[in-house]
Parts: structure tokens; C-alpha cells; sequence
């Protein structure tokens, strides 16, 4: 619980660092992050670009404070702008204030009219001239160095920074930046906001929500995944596929959807734990697989990170607009698993969970993370490695009269594996009787359809299904990364002395629909908080029936971010 | 005498082999038949291959004792000296039709015993074994039976309609 | 004391084919476990994959591992099956339909990644289970389907070229009214280090009794067979009418695998992630 939520005021610093593509702003928002985390602070960066391969232009955003970060705020502290190309599709991003300070050089222009219009604070610096006067020096590390006085760091937590980020390219490259980062950080040495330092940390990890997928993935026991690249979940394949052969496992690079889902079927009905991430077309391309594995109850874990659909939509921008597909996209009557990790660091516990689940009850497990927590670095506590009891029911040594979809008091029946003799079955996509074989009888139908209902209907989830904070009369319910900016919210609503509770869910179905009515018992204000335009969440929760008529919904479409005045907004209309 | 080694059968082990392998796909290839027209309730026509099954099935146990106590060679299918693409008293297949009528099975059945008389006479004439040519002799002899009981049961049959298909194919999937 | 070796009747399950009677798939099913028998293949360790169609229903007439899973997909399951557990026999089994049509692109991509597995394409040049519709391989001027009263009139798809352009290593075509030189096929193809690719004519009596003729129709291949060279291969491929049976195409390459040795834990790969 975070009790202590950074807010804007005075207990986090916001950063946004922009720039042509190719001046390096995401590298300097990258050593900024590191050498807060040196600090001992926790920090958040998310990075947004336009949508060439490269060169356009191209912004990173930091947020650090001592605790925990998990969206962004209402306002930057500080623009660092490395020149002004385009810089107009950021303002939206980017909101400014007269308490903001902008960062510049002046051999860049003017600052332009949309950025001086809101009385944010003019700081220039001659990046260009302190570069040049260095063999190969860049005007970015000048801008770090003097980005890194106005957030209070000191000079020996930045060159760590840059030792961490840049060392892979050779002690040359270090040695010029740190040379660079000198001349801006002497050149003017007054802060904007001082904020203690709260000195190294232990226990913290520097890690992206798609690496943390991975984590997760691995945790979870997974050995096989099959991989077709997709903007914004490829980094998760990337990932996993070099470590998933140092463990003994192996990643297949597919030639499209059809085949990943597929192939992750195959290797499941193996008997090796597997998962497949994408984005919502190659989700929509997946359905069909997803209900074979459902039906032939094949295990297997589907990672989405969502982005700003339908169709190609936008792609490089967050958007939770997939559950819809995830809850409904099957035909049939196909009972499974949905997840949403609720940040960063979450992503590791959700994916371990959702694949482990996904082996116990021998069914599909849908984990919708998005493009904000996975294209977006954390500074976090390091998650503990969990050793949760979930595990595949092997039948390894099956009698004479084995039955692969046998019905048992927990509809889960013991799987053979191939290899293992007297245990032979054909698995189907075709509906079946107990033995696997083809059925198109009605009692056949009736009894599997029950026991892949009743399975994950009669399974206890413990609490891990939502994060329930505090008290009060008033409620917002929200889910997956809209909950980092709920839990801002509810730290500044208690701040000024109201209760307020938060419901985060994590599981999204099966819905736990008795815990969910408990927890929003009494409450006689309840807003349902998500980023897409239809309110899928509101609209779920009312077609099951648990919302009161009065509850109400805030429903925000990407690309921008949820930002917490627009909540706070929210619950006082 | 021919010396085509391809026809040749020299050893009574050899020979066994050939006339077991014969019969025993042929007792499959009637089984497999008969429950294929049983599942498309072409009854009649099932149970002529039931019978016919169990001829095969029955010489096949008097070939097996005949090779008692013998050292058989392994041969791979594709070895076998059949001068037809498989083992003779299996062919035909595409024949075959759910529609057929008792008088178009008869006529697959007697093509397929007249190849099995026909393998066998050709074993005896082109041995150079005495036991061979014997025991081939005999079971030309005892498949000639076959292909004559066929006959008079063919004649015996009056001239009936094709099959109409009243229910067309299902779409199962 | 030893295990008395299988017959190929051994390696059947004892469910009875929904196959029309005449059908070709059972001489394919007949020549796949005789295959089996003289490979001696441990049952428990082989897998049958499939999708759908007639031809697809053929794991669950086998008596091993099965999948049959959905239309046009058996080859990328099977390729997650062989990539996660090499130790397994995998053939995969369809129709042309459900290879060539819906599954056109795995299987242009299971020829250039060159697991090592058997693919068997019972090809009819007819949907059967949707009751005769023209499939990939159906001559352009076949007119006998409703849903194309004139004919396709679209070239067909030659599966053996196809397949050698697309990379794969062993090309052979059989016949179902030639059972022990199909059996000859499997074996050779099961035994091949690598993507096996069999086309096997196998007729459709009930929307195709034309092919009753193709008895007739099949011969041997006129040129050497099978070459090793590609160019070759090529130019047989294209001279040939489609109705040519052997193996066509034997030739190395470099079998994809996981190169997955264990060396570390996962405690130590997490530490990338330390501050």
C-alpha cells in the first residue's frame, strides 16, 4: 500500500527531456532515472515518439520520489529540450505551469510561443558551445549535467548513471560524456526544489514492464515461447528468447499469430509450460487457438500488450481497449482466465500467477498488460520470488483405463504426457467425451462445458484478485496500469483529510463478483476508472450485476495518459 | 520356368511369408470395408465382407500353421513379390462406395480372389521347389473354390437398382 | 527377455474410421502404421497432428500421442511439439485444403525451418468434409461444385514446387492405390533428418469418382529419381504432370533445434536488473 504515494507538490520531481530523434533525450532521461535510483529514490520513465523507425522526434519522461512512482503527474517540474523540431506534438504530453522551469540552449532559437504562454521559468545553458569544445562531445550530456543540478542530484550519483547506461560503449564514450555532463552541471548551481536525498537503497531493481512480463513468464515455470514481433510487446520476446536457452528452454520466432498461439499449443500438449506476448491485432489473430487450447484444455498464457486500437490504431500508444476481446473474443461458451498486472513491478507477480494458473487449472490465462507499464522503466523494490504452489497435474504412470478429461471433485483431471506409456490420448478441438474421444452428444457436451466452468468457478483465487485500499464512503474502481494514477488520487484525496477507497482488480475473470459486491458494500459514490472510450470495465461490471445504478464512469481513451486532476475532476461532478 | 527374380519364390519360409501376409491384409482390408458400410448402414454389402474377412481369416490360421516352428524371414513391405502395387487380394479400393450394391461388392470380391488364385499359381509355376510348388498348388486349388462359390452366388443374386442416395453427406465439421 | 515386435495392426487405435468406404486415407493409414511397424516406433513416443478435415481426423485412428486441432494450423503445433520436445517421433497429417489453402503459410514456413518432422498431405483436390467444394490442387475447369459452377478457373497450386522453392529437403509423392510404395515413402520421409514432405494422391469416392481413373494415371517418375540436385529437382517438378509417384527430392539441410543447454538458474539471470 502506498501510503505515502508521491503527489506533484513537493514529494516528487517530474522530468521531460525532448529532442529530435537522435539528440539522445531517451538516453538522458535514462541516466537521469539511474542516477535517482542511485539516490535512493524510486522513479518511473515512460518515452513517446512519433511514428518513424527513428528520427522524428522523441521525449522522455521521469518521475522520481522516496516512494514508490506509478504514473505520472499533472505537471512537469522541468522541461530539458534538447532543440525545439515538433516540439508541439508534445504539449499535450507534456503539461507545463508557471511553477515548471524549462531547460534550453539558446543557440536552438527561441523557446517557442506554446511553451512561453504558460509562465514556466526560462533556464539556458549553451549546451552547443560546452559540446563542441569536446573531441565527439554531445549537447545531451551538457543538458544532463545541468538537468541533473536543477533536480538536486549530485555529480558522483550522475557519472554512475552514465557509467550504468553507457558502459557497453566503450570507457571512450564514457569518459566524453562525463566530461560533458562536468561543464553543464558546474555552469549554474542553483537548484529548482530541493528534496532529501534518501540515500542507496538495497533491493531495487531497475526494470520495464515488459522485462518484468518476462520475469514473470519465467518464474511461472515457462520454457517455450513462440514469438511474432509486434510493436508494443516485442521487447518481451526479445527478452525472453536469449534467456530462455541458458535455462534449457527455447523460443520459436513464428512466421505470423496464427502460428504462435498454435505452436505454444503444441509445445504445452508437450508438457513444457509456454507463452506467447502481443498486441491486440495479434490477439484478434490468436482467438480461434486461444479456444482449441480452451477446449483440449492445453494450458497456455497469452501476454497483450495493449495498445490504442482497433485495428492498427496507434500503435506506439497505451490504451486498455482490449478487454472486450479478452473477455468476450470466444466463440462459444469458453470459460478462461484474465489478468491485468497494476504496475510495473506487478507485471512480474501477475504473469507468474497467470501462468501458473493457467498450468493448474488446465486452461487459457489472458494477461492485459499495456504499452504504458511495458515500454515504461521503473525504479522499484525488487519482487520477491514467490514460490507459489500452482503446478500441471501429470498423470505419469496411468492405469489401463485412463481418461484425459475424466470429472473429479475439482474438475481438473490429470494429463498424460507424450512418452508416457498406457497414457495415449488424441486431444481435440472437437468437443469430446471423457476419453478425449469426439462427441457431439448433448450429455458429452453438457459435462465438459460444466467442468471447464466449474473449474475456475469453484477455484479459490485468495485475495490476490484485486488491491482494496482504504475506507470511506466514496469508491473508484479500476484495473490493470489505470491503477497507478487511482492510487495517486486516493494518496491526494487523503491527503486533505476525505476517505476514500480504491478497488484495483487484478483478476478479471473469472470476475469475483462476491468479494468485489462485499468491498463496495455501503458505498454511495463509485466511479469505474479506465483508459479507453467505451468504459469496457463499467460495462462488464453492470452486465454482472454488481454496480449500484448510482455508480458512474470515467472512461478516457488514449494516447494521453490518465493524469490525476482529471479523476479528481471526476468525483466531484 | 520364369527367372525373374521378382516372381521367384524358392523357399517354403519365403513363400509362407508371402501367402500370410496375403491373407491377413486381406481378412484387414474386408474388415475395414465391412465397418465402413456397417457406419453408412449398407448392410447387405457389410455383411458380404464379414464373410469374406472371415475366409481370409481362416486360411491365414491354416498358412500360420503350416509355418509352425519355422524361421520366417522379415520382409519390408515393399519387398513383398506381388506383380500388383499391393498385397493382391486388397486392391480395389477405390471401388468401393457407400451406394454399392451386393452385386458391384461380389464383383470387387471375385477380382480379388481370382488375384489371390492367381499369385499363387504363378508361385507354383515359377518355383524351382518342389515343396513350394506343393503347397501353392494347393491353395490355388482352395482359392479356385473360393472364386467358383463366388460365381454361383453371383448368378444366384437378381439384377437390383443402383442404391439411391436418399441422405446425401453430412458436413461433420 | 525381448518385446515382441509391433504389427502394423498394433499401431491402430480401436476407433473405427468415419471414412467413406473406398476412401484413399485408409490405404494411408494402413502404409503409416506399416511404417511404424517396420521402424519399430515406440508407440508413446510418437505424435500424429492434425487439423481438420477428413484426412485430419487420422491421429485418433492411430494408437500414440494425437492433436487434432484446428483447420490449417497442424504444422506451427506440430513445430511447438518438436521444438519443446525433440525426443518425439512428430508426423503431421492433413488434407489439401487444410495444407495448401488455409494453411498455405505454415507450410511454406515448416519447409524453410526444416524440423525434423513428416508431413503427409492426403491430397483429394476436394473439400470432403464440407461436402465438395474446389481446393488449392482442383484442376481450374472442375465445375462439379456449387460454390464454383464454372470452375475455379485459377491455375492449382503444385505442391512438390512449392515445397522445393519454400526450401524443404525431402519432396516425395505418393499414390493410396500403391500401399507398399507408400509405406516405402513414410518410412524413408520418418527416417529423413528433417522436414519430410509426402504428397500422397489420395482419392475422394464420393465427391470425386473421377479419380477412380487415377489408377491409371499414376506412373514413374521417366527421369532419375530422387535427385539430390535442386535444379534438377526443379526441372523434374515441372515437367511432370502431377501424377508421377516416388521420391522426388532428397538433399541436406541444416535442421532447425534449440540450441539449449541449461547453464544457468534463474536467481542469477535476475540479477541484470540489481541497482
Amino acid at each position: 500500500m502506498n501510503k505515502n504515494q508521491a503527489d506533484d507538490s513537493s514529494s516528487s520531481f517530474s522530468v521531460a527531456v525532448t529532442g529530435s530523434g537522435g539528440s539522445g533525450a531517451v538516453t538522458t532521461g535514462r541516466i537521469l532515472l539511474e542516477a535517482a535510483a542511485y539516490s535512493g529514490f524510486q522513479g518511473l520513465m515512460t518515452r513517446s515518439a512519433g511514428p518513424q523507425i527513428r528520427g522524428g522526434e522523441s521525449a522522455a519522461m521521469v518521475r522520481f520520489s522516496a516512494d514508490p512512482v506509478e504514473c505520472m503527474g499533472d505537471q512537469y517540474d522541468l522541461l530539458v529540450a534538447l532543440d525545439w523540431l515538433n516540439i508541439e506534438r508534445f504539449a499535450d504530453e507534456i503539461p507545463l505551469s508557471d511553477k515548471s522551469l524549462i531547460l534550453c540552449d539558446p543557440a536552438a532559437g527561441e523557446v517557442p510561443v506554446l511553451l512561453r504562454s504558460n509562465g514556466a521559468e526560462i533556464r539556458e545553458v549553451p549546451f552547443k558551445v560546452f559540446a563542441s569544445g569536446l573531441p565527439e562531445g554531445r549537447l545531451n550530456m551538457v543538458a544532463l549535467g545541468a538537468a541533473a543540478v536543477i533536480c538536486g542530484l549530485e555529480l558522483s550519483a550522475m557519472e554512475v548513471g552514465v557509467r550504468r547506461v553507457l558502459a557497453s560503449k566503450g570507457e571512450q564514450v564514457v569518459e566524453t560524456a562525463l566530461r560533458a555532463l562536468g561543464l553543464g552541471y558546474n555552469h549554474d548551481q542553483r537548484p529548482a526544489k530541493t528534496m532529501p536525498l534518501p540515500g542507496k537503497q538495497d533491493n531495487v531493481w531497475s526494470i520495464t514492464g515488459n522485462q518484468a512480463c518476462g520475469v514473470g513468464a519465467l518464474r511461472g515455470g515457462v520454457r517455450f515461447v513462440a514469438a511474432y514481433p509486434i510493436t508494443p510487446a516485442s521487447e518481451i520476446l526479445e527478452w525472453l528468447a536469449p534467456r530462455l536457452e541458458k535455462l534449457g528452454g527455447s523460443l520459436l520466432q513464428a512466421e505470423d499469430e496464427l502460428a504462435s498461439i498454435n505452436m505454444i499449443i503444441g509445445a504445452s500438449f508437450g508438457g513444457v509450460p509456454s507463452l506467447t506476448a502481443t498486441s491486440g491485432p495479434g490477439l484478434s489473430l490468436m482467438v480461434e487457438g486461444l479456444g482449441l487450447a480452451l477446449v483440449s484444455e492445453t494450458p497456455v498464457t497469452v501476454v497483450n500488450v495493449m495498445r490504442g486500437g482497433p485495428s492498427t490504431g496507434i500503435p506506439t500508444k497505451s490504451e486498455q481497449s482490449d478487454l472486450n476481446i479478452a473477455l468476450y473474443g470466444l466463440h462459444g461458451d469458453a470459460p478462461h482466465l484474465v489478468f491485468a498486472p497494476l504496475s510495473i513491478r506487478d507485471c512480474v507477480f501477475t504473469t507468474q500467477w497467470a501462468v501458473q494458473l493457467a498450468e493448474h487449472l488446465q486452461t487459457i490465462s489472458l494477461v492485459l498488460s499495456d504499452q504504458s507499464l511495458g515500454q515504461s522503466r521503473a525504479i522499484v523494490e525488487t519482487p520477491s520470488a514467490l514460490d507459489l504452489p500452482w503446478r500441471r497435474t501429470i498423470e505419469a504412470s496411468p492405469d489401463g483405463d485412463y481418461r484425459r478429461y475424466q470429472i473429479t471433485a475439482e474438475n481438473i483431471s490429470a494429463m498424460t504426457l507424450p512418452g508416457t506409456p498406457g497414457g495415449m490420448y488424441t486431444a481435440d478441438g472437437l468437443e469430446h467425451n471423457v476419453r478425449g474421444t469426439p462427441s457431439s452428444m448433448a450429455v458429452d457436451h453438457r459435462e465438459q462445458l460444466n467442468k471447464r466452468l466449474r473449474k475456475l468457478e469453484d477455484f479459490d483465487f485468495g485475495d490476490e484478485w484485486a488491491e482494496i485500499e482504504g475506507e470511506g464512503t466514496q469508491c473508484i474502481i479500476t484495473w490493470g496500469s489505470s491503477a497507478g494514477v487511482v492510487k495517486e488520487v486516493a494518496w491526494q484525496f487523503r491527503q486533505q483529510g476525505n476517505a476514500i477507497r480504491t478497488i484495483a482488480i487484478r483478476l478479471l475473470a473469472p470476475l469475483q463478483r462476491r468479494a468485489l459486491s462485499q468491498a463496495i458494500e455501503g458505498m454511495n459514490r463509485i466511479l469505474v476508472v479506465e483508459q479507453n472510450h467505451g468504459g469496457q470495465l463499467f460495462q462488464y461490471l453492470c452486465a454482472q450485476d454488481v454496480l449500484p445504478m448510482t455508480a458512474s464512469s470515467l472512461a478516457q481513451p488514449g494516447p494521453l495518459p490518465l493524469r490525476p486532476g482529471r479523476i479528481l475532476r471526476a468525483l466531484d461532478e | 520356368m520364369s527367372s525373374d527374380p521378382a516372381v521367384v519364390i524358392d523357399t517354403v519360409a519365403e513363400f509362407l511369408v508371402h501367402a500370410l501376409e496375403l491373407e491377413e491384409a486381406s481378412g484387414d482390408h474386408y474388415d475395414e470395408l465391412a465397418d465402413s458400410m456397417e457406419i453408412h448402414n449398407n448392410i447387405q454389402v457389410a455383411e458380404l465382407f464379414r464373410k469374406l474377412a472371415g475366409f481370409s481369416r481362416q486360411h491365414a490360421k491354416e498358412v500360420q500353421q503350416r509355418t509352425e516352428g519355422m524361421r520366417l524371414p522379415k520382409l519390408t513391405p515393399w519387398d513383398f513379390k506381388w506383380k500388383c502395387p499391393s498385397s493382391p487380394e486388397s486392391f480395389c479400393m477405390e471401388e468401393a462406395s457407400y451406394l454399392m450394391t451386393i452385386t458391384q461388392a461380389m464383383e470387387i470380391a471375385l477380382f480379388n480372389e481370382i488375384r489371390g488364385r492367381d499369385f499363387y499359381i504363378q508361385v507354383a509355376e515359377h518355383t524351382a521347389n518342389e515343396e513350394v510348388m506343393k503347397i501353392a498348388n494347393e491353395m490355388a486349388e482352395e482359392e479356385g473354390w473360393h472364386v467358383e462359390m463366388l460365381r454361383e452366388w453371383q448368378t444366384s443374386l437378381r439384377e437390383e437398382r443402383p442404391l439411391e442416395d436418399l441422405d446425401p453427406p453430412n458436413m461433420p465439421e | 527377455m525381448p518385446v515382441p515386435a509391433l504389427k502394423a495392426k498394433d499401431y491402430k487405435s480401436d476407433i473405427k474410421p468415419v471414412w467413406c468406404p473406398g476412401c484413399g486415407h485408409f490405404a494411408v493409414l494402413s502404409a503409416l502404421t506399416k511404417a511404424m511397424a517396420h521402424l519399430g516406433l515406440v508407440k508413446e513416443k510418437v505424435a500424429v497432428v492434425s487439423g481438420i478435415g477428413c484426412s485430419s481426423r487420422l491421429p485418433a485412428y492411430i494408437d500414440s500421442y494425437g492433436f487434432h486441432g484446428i483447420h490449417g494450423r497442424a504444422l506451427a503445433a506440430a513445430s511447438g511439439l518438436k521444438a519443446a520436445r525433440p525426443d518425439l517421433t512428430v508426423v503431421v497429417a492433413g488434407g489439401d485444403g487444410d495444407g495448401f489453402s488455409i494453411g498455405g503459410n505454415h507450410f511454406l514456413h515448416a519447409c524453410r525451418r526444416n524440423m525434423d518432422m513428416t508431413y503427409i498431405v492426403m491430397d483429394n483436390e476436394v473439400y470432403g468434409m464440407t461436402k465438395g467444394q474446389a481446393s488449392p490442387t482442383t484442376r481450374p475447369t472442375w465445375s462439379n461444385s456449387k460454390m464454383t459452377p464454372h470452375g475455379t478457373g485459377i491455375p492449382c497450386f503444385n505442391p512438390a514446387a512449392i515445397a522445393l522453392a519454400a526450401g524443404a529437403g525431402f519432396i516425395a509423392r505418393g499414390y493410396s492405390g500403391q500401399p507398399s510404395e507408400m509405406t516405402r515413402l513414410l518410412v524413408e520421409a520418418i527416417e529423413y533428418p528433417g522436414f519430410a514432405f509426402v504428397q500422397v494422391l489420395s482419392g475422394c469416392v464420393t465427391f470425386r469418382p473421377d479419380q477412380r481413373s487415377w489408377k491409371e494415371d499414376v506412373h514413374p517418375f521417366i527421369n532419375d529419381v530422387p535427385t539430390e540436385d535442386r535444379i534438377k529437382a526443379a526441372q523434374i517438378i515441372q515437367a511432370d504432370d502431377g501424377m508421377a509417384t516416388g521420391v522426388i527430392y532428397a538433399s541436406q539441410y541444416p535442421v532447425w533445434q534449440p540450441d539449449n543447454q541449461k547453464e544457468t538458474e534463474l536467481s542469477l539471470l535476475e540479477e541484470e536488473f540489481d541497482l
